[in-house]
């Protein structure tokens, strides 16, 4: 193995990446606790929270919602993700690998990186509304699907650039800088929610004795519920709750974590992402929709969802650096993730110049707020891409062998394109899309049934395939 | 060394919130909140820089 190479999987954090975890490399519950704690408060939970309340969402909606749907995401690493990786102890890739060979581990690479790419987006926009608050130039409103102001495109340029450069010279230095900066973030985020629950009490007079007042001011005046703004879909108890179940999709339902859950010695470890779901997906994501829901209680025609002012107002300069903080330490592993998902592609291009790529792209598509100010949608978008994925590792694993046929299928066959598992993935998107499309079936409602599409699909089609084409190996 | 500098970078976290949740019962101003909050937030990366920088339980990687 050349530097390079060791230094792209140190680099990766994924030794063992073609051999099952040894005992002695395994890790106590608590590392899991802290990695989740901090990895799911990134800079795109100050734009979640504002959005639910643009969506018209109700005070009883939102945080029954967010119990619910947190509750079943932890439940999905716990029964469906962290049971396969403490039995198999492998990385995700390398399981996809056995059961759908290289070719189409190579294709699922590219619509990971693509996905990966947008969403970094995402984070240098969210990144860049924090500079705007210095520089003062004009930002993009709620609706405005292109950049609208040279200001806004040089803030962007010069984040993405930023970001895109130190991810390709290694991204360890922000790595260790995002563990500093944490647990602090995390306090900053809880201090958004009780700043803003203060300037509220303030604005509205209201007389708080017991928790019951609290509760009332927030039905009637911070989650209001009633029609959305315009352009944005109406947001039910039930759209939360498939919302935060869905939102990590990719990760607990798409069995992405099946490389961090290697290391654990027990499955219910996964119990652990708990500390990310209620810390990131219920604190912060409150605490963000109490901020944007004072600004439209301080003036009802501005509706801009920008994280930077909204923090700003609330805790000042610390607010700005917990934006810009937040963006940064996420936008940089996810770029870095995605140029290593993008040089699968092209193994001998340098890893240097393809995350620069990755980058750039990020950056583009950063300028444009379409995505951030339409991040609900995207977030619903990206785990159902991977998810089919998910269910073709589950079924592999628990069902394939009852129903007579082989496990691990490509690698048995030499087959570097398992044709059952890439039809189960395209035809659950192709059914997907159809349902959104024409069934009139909203985005974050279709995963759950094309869990079940992608599933059988792996099933039937197996039948038909690997009769055709039985395993040297089996026989 | 190091637990002094755990001990500072405790109280340096306690000084970042506290002050909100006394705005929060209404007796701060919350520019002196803001101020505050920013000596915290020196005073937390000096002291913890030190005893935490180490990139192992920090590769973020989230959707929401």
């Amino acid at each position: 193995m050349d530097t390079e190479q060791q230094s792209q999987q140190t680099q990766a954090g994924s030794e063992f990446e073609r051999e099952p975890v040894p005992k002695s490399a395994l890790l106590g519950f608590k590392s899991f606790i802290g990695m989740y704690a901090g990895e799911h408060c990134a800079g795109t939970e100050l734009m979640l929270g504002p959005l639910f309340v643009a969506s018209g969402v109700s005070a009883f909606d939102l945080v029954m919602g967010l119990v619910v749907g947190n509750a079943l995401a932890v439940l999905s690493w716990m029964f469906l993700c962290a049971p396969i990786a403490t039995r198999t102890r492998l990385t995700l890739y390398y399981l996809l690998e056995k059961i759908c060979g290289r070719k189409l581990v190579t294709l699922y690479n590219l619509a990971n990186g693509v996905m990966f790419c947008f969403l970094a987006g995402a984070m240098v926009t969210v990144s860049a509304t924090a500079v705007g608050v210095w520089f003062n130039f004009k930002m993009p409103g709620l609706n405005d699907l292109y950049p609208n102001s040279i200001g806004w495109v040089v803030a962007v340029a010069v984040i993405g650039g930023l970001i895109a450069i130190v991810a390709a010279y290694g991204y360890q230095t922000i790595a260790k800088f995002a563990n500093v900066a944490s647990p602090w973030m995390v306090l900053v985020f809880l201090v958004f929610g009780f700043v803003g629950l203060g300037q509220f009490i303030e604005a509205t007079g209201t007389e708080i004795s017991s928790l019951g007042d609290v509760w009332g001011l927030a039905k009637t005046q911070i989650w209001k519920g009633g029609a959305p703004l315009a352009g944005q879909v109406k947001f039910t108890f039930w759209h939360i709750t498939f919302f935060a179940w869905f939102c990590n999709m990719a990760m607990h339902i798409g069995m992405s974590d099946l490389s961090v859950f290697r290391f654990a010695r027990k499955s219910w470890y996964a119990v652990a992402s708990s500390a990310g779901m209620y810390v990131g997906h219920f604190m912060a994501w409150i605490s963000a929709s109490i901020l944007y829901a004072y600004q439209l209680h301080q003036d009802s025609s501005n509706i801009d969802v920008l994280p930077g002012p909204l923090a700003f107002r609330a805790a000042g300069l610390v607010g700005l650096l917990c934006v810009i903080i937040a963006g940064w330490t996420t936008a940089n592993p996810t770029i870095y993730r995605a140029g290593l998902a993008f040089q699968a592609l092209a193994p001998k291009s340098s890893r240097f110049k393809v995350t620069l790529i990755t980058g750039a792209i990020a950056t583009v598509a950063g300028m444009f707020p379409a995505i951030a100010m339409k991040l609900l949608g995207f977030v619903a978008l990206y785990g159902l891409i991977l998810m089919p994925m998910g269910a073709v590792i589950f079924v592999d694993f628990w069902l394939l062998r009852k129903f007579g046929l082989q496990s691990y299928y490509a690698e048995l066959s030499g087959k570097t394109f398992n044709w059952a598992a890439g039809l189960a993935w395209f035809v659950t998107l192709a059914t997907a899309w159809v349902l959104v499309r024409f069934a009139g079936v909203q985005i974050f409602f279709v995963s759950l049934p094309g869990w079940f599409v992608a599933a059988l699909l792996y099933i039937v089609l197996s039948k038909f395939y690997q009769k055709k084409l039985r395993p040297v190996v089996a026989e | 060394m190091r637990p002094i500098l755990q001990i500072i970078s405790l109280l340096a976290l306690i000084a970042l919130t506290l002050p909100s949740i006394i705005f929060l019962t209404g007796r701060l101003e919350l520019n002196m909140v803001k101020w505050i909050m920013l000596l915290a937030t020196v005073v937390w990366f000096v002291a913890a820089t030190p005893w935490m920088w180490k990139d192992n339980g920090a590769d973020r990687q989230d959707a929401g």
